[in-house]
């Protein structure tokens, strides 16, 4: 198909209100024509974590205005476009069923083809919109929901080679922030007090470092950063500047660690296929943590990899990597009608074995 | 105006999946299934159904009419998000009407409107004959029963798409130029979160 494809991208997955417009023709670079995202931060400051019904409420509320600006801004019209990609799932089903019905009626009013994207399909396809990654390519992904290695072959082809059996690493910044008194979200400040902390004062646990092979498990840390808290606070009465910093360090290495290692070994078997040229793509919110970013990419010149690292508006949660899956799916001949269904649950690689949430809704991840 | 005006109006906000089009000050399509669940994926090709009964396309319809609840948190998204995106597509107005509203519209006025609201609870407002409504509150059964005069509701409610439109309607000629503000959930419970139980420690220089 040698035809330019140009989609708008919808994404509501989690606390990101997402719009975007993005536009390829093959042999040429694809192009983000626009990317709108209405963040709800504040709306949840006070709760210490995501709520649901408030994240569902605001998108509900904020989806069409988003698609609105983001086709005033690519300067186009719904008939100049060639469908209307929405994320499905995986993620918090109230946000992902007001994305997908103001979708439907954007596709059903403009009589444009619909597709549904899988969120962590977005994620993982965004190193070929901004470094048109040849496949197979290893992805780390990181955020503050999802935590796994998985070997992009294709665009519906995904192979994973493991992920954390609990807390996401996003997760655990946040928590992290909450226990030491700092801001939400909890990456950027953590990773702020942490620039003047001693890394190696506390020497906090590398869980499942000594198991072979790639899952990894984040609660531990969280509970072992939690006791020295609790000591120090004991121990003078409150939680000294120094020491919070001290906490941080000590936590981001110990996470940087852990996703070094298991990155290595991620990257072992992934260069068993004998890729043309190998890279690790890392994506999700994650991975702006310049730590870690920097243990990652010593991890690939150790292993003589490209690493890429998409500009971190595209790591993070944003509708045009919806909208480039959503063209992929589109080459692909792939369309979804009106029955298209919300999924909370969706994993990537549908052989492997369910890792978290195997009840009765299936696998998160 | 056009001279017949095109409608369709739709609900999702309790256990049902409703949608009526009326043109002009008939309704002359309607499609009614009771569910508890699955709206989201029943939605739109019952809408295409109705419209197809009636021989019309979407892009005939001059405005959209959309069920706000108060009901089921998830079912009035459902129909509040997929009418604000034909409406932005179509290029039409879409109205947001309450199913406290819809459910009173051939009641006498003054009365109060009531819905079940799970929990002991009631929605209820009070609607004057001048369109001066009370905002809606959220009654305990007990609060409920002391209430004053007459009443529609709790259980009254059966197919509301018709009752939507019809208001619907109604709105747009009262607002003539006007703009009509985007459909917006009407909620009335707060969002079910509480503040962090565990305080942040006291930080210390």
């Amino acid at each position: 198909m040698t035809k330019t494809v140009t989609l708008l991208g919808l994404e509501s997955s989690c606390d990101d209100t997402a719009a975007a417009v993005v536009r390829h023709t093959p042999g040429a670079l694809p192009e983000i024509l626009s990317s709108v995202i209405a963040g709800q931060t504040d709306l949840h400051a006070d709760f210490g974590g995501i709520v649901p019904e408030i994240a569902a409420r605001a998108h509900a509320e904020k989806l069409d205005i988003c698609v609105e600006e983001a086709l005033i801004q690519a300067n186009l019209h719904l008939s100049d476009l060639d469908g209307i990609a929405v994320t499905a799932g995986p993620g918090l089903i109230g946000g992902v069923v007001a994305g997908v019905m103001c979708a439907k009626g954007l596709a059903a009013g403009s009589g444009l083809p619909l597709i549904g994207v899988n969120h962590l399909a977005g994620h993982a396809l965004t190193p070929r919109l901004t470094d048109q990654a040849p496949f197979p390519y290893l992805i780390l992904l990181v955020s503050g929901g999802h935590c796994q290695f998985l070997i992009a072959k294709g665009p519906d082809d995904f192979t994973r080679l493991g992920g954390t059996i609990d807390d996401a690493p996003g997760e655990a910044f946040d928590k992290t922030a909450k226990l030491l008194g700092l801001p939400q979200p909890g990456g950027p400040s953590v990773e702020g007090e942490a620039k003047t902390g001693d890394p190696n004062r506390f020497k906090f646990p590398r869980p499942l470092l000594d198991r072979p092979g790639c899952d990894m498990s984040f609660s531990g840390l969280k509970t072992a950063l939690l006791r020295e808290r609790d000591r120090l606070v004991a121990e003078h009465g409150g939680l000294r500047h120094a020491d919070r910093a001290d906490l941080c360090a000590g936590f981001q290495a110990a996470v940087a660690d852990v996703l070094a290692e298991k990155s290595r070994r991620a990257l072992a078997k992934y260069l068993q296929l004998s890729p043309g040229t190998p890279a690790l793509s890392v994506a999700g919110g994650v991975a702006a943590n310049m730590t870690i970013r920097g243990a990652l990419e010593s991890v690939c010149d150790d292993a003589g990899t490209t690493f890429l690292a998409p500009p971190l508006a595209l790591c993070t949660d944003n509708a045009a990597m919806i909208a480039w899956a959503g063209i992929e799916r589109f080459r692909a001949g792939e369309r979804d009608d009106m029955t298209l269904q919300a999924r909370p649950r969706w994993p990537l690689d549908q052989q492997a074995p369910a890792m978290l949430g195997s009840g009765k809704k299936g696998a998160k991840a | 105006m056009q001279h017949n005006p095109l409608i369709l109006a739709f609900d999702t906000s309790a256990a049902h999946c409703a949608a009526a089009l009326l043109s002009g000050d008939k309704v002359i399509a309607t499609g009614f299934e009771e569910m508890a669940r699955g709206q989201a994926e029943r939605l739109m090709p019952l809408l295409e159904q109705v419209l197809a009964e009636a021989g019309v396309a979407w892009k005939d319809l001059s405005a959209i009419g959309v069920g706000i609840g108060p009901g089921n948190f998830t079912g009035i998204r459902i129909s509040v998000s997929a009418a604000r995106g034909l409406a932005l597509s179509l290029g039409i107005p879409a109205i947001g009407v309450s199913s406290l509203e819809a459910q009173a519209i051939d009641a006498a006025r003054p009365v109060w409107s009531l819905i079940d609201a799970r929990r002991d609870h009631l929605y209820a407002q009070y609607l004057r004959p001048n369109g001066d409504d009370e905002a809606p509150s959220l009654l305990s059964a007990r609060e409920a029963a002391a209430l004053d005069g007459a009443r529609v509701g709790p259980d009254a409610l059966g197919d509301p798409a018709p009752a939507i439109a019809r208001i619907a309607a109604s709105r747009i000629t009262k607002a003539a130029k006007a703009p009509i503000p985007r459909p917006a959930p009407l909620y009335i419970r707060t969002a079910d979160a509480a503040p962090p139980r565990d305080p942040a420690p006291l930080i210390l220089p």
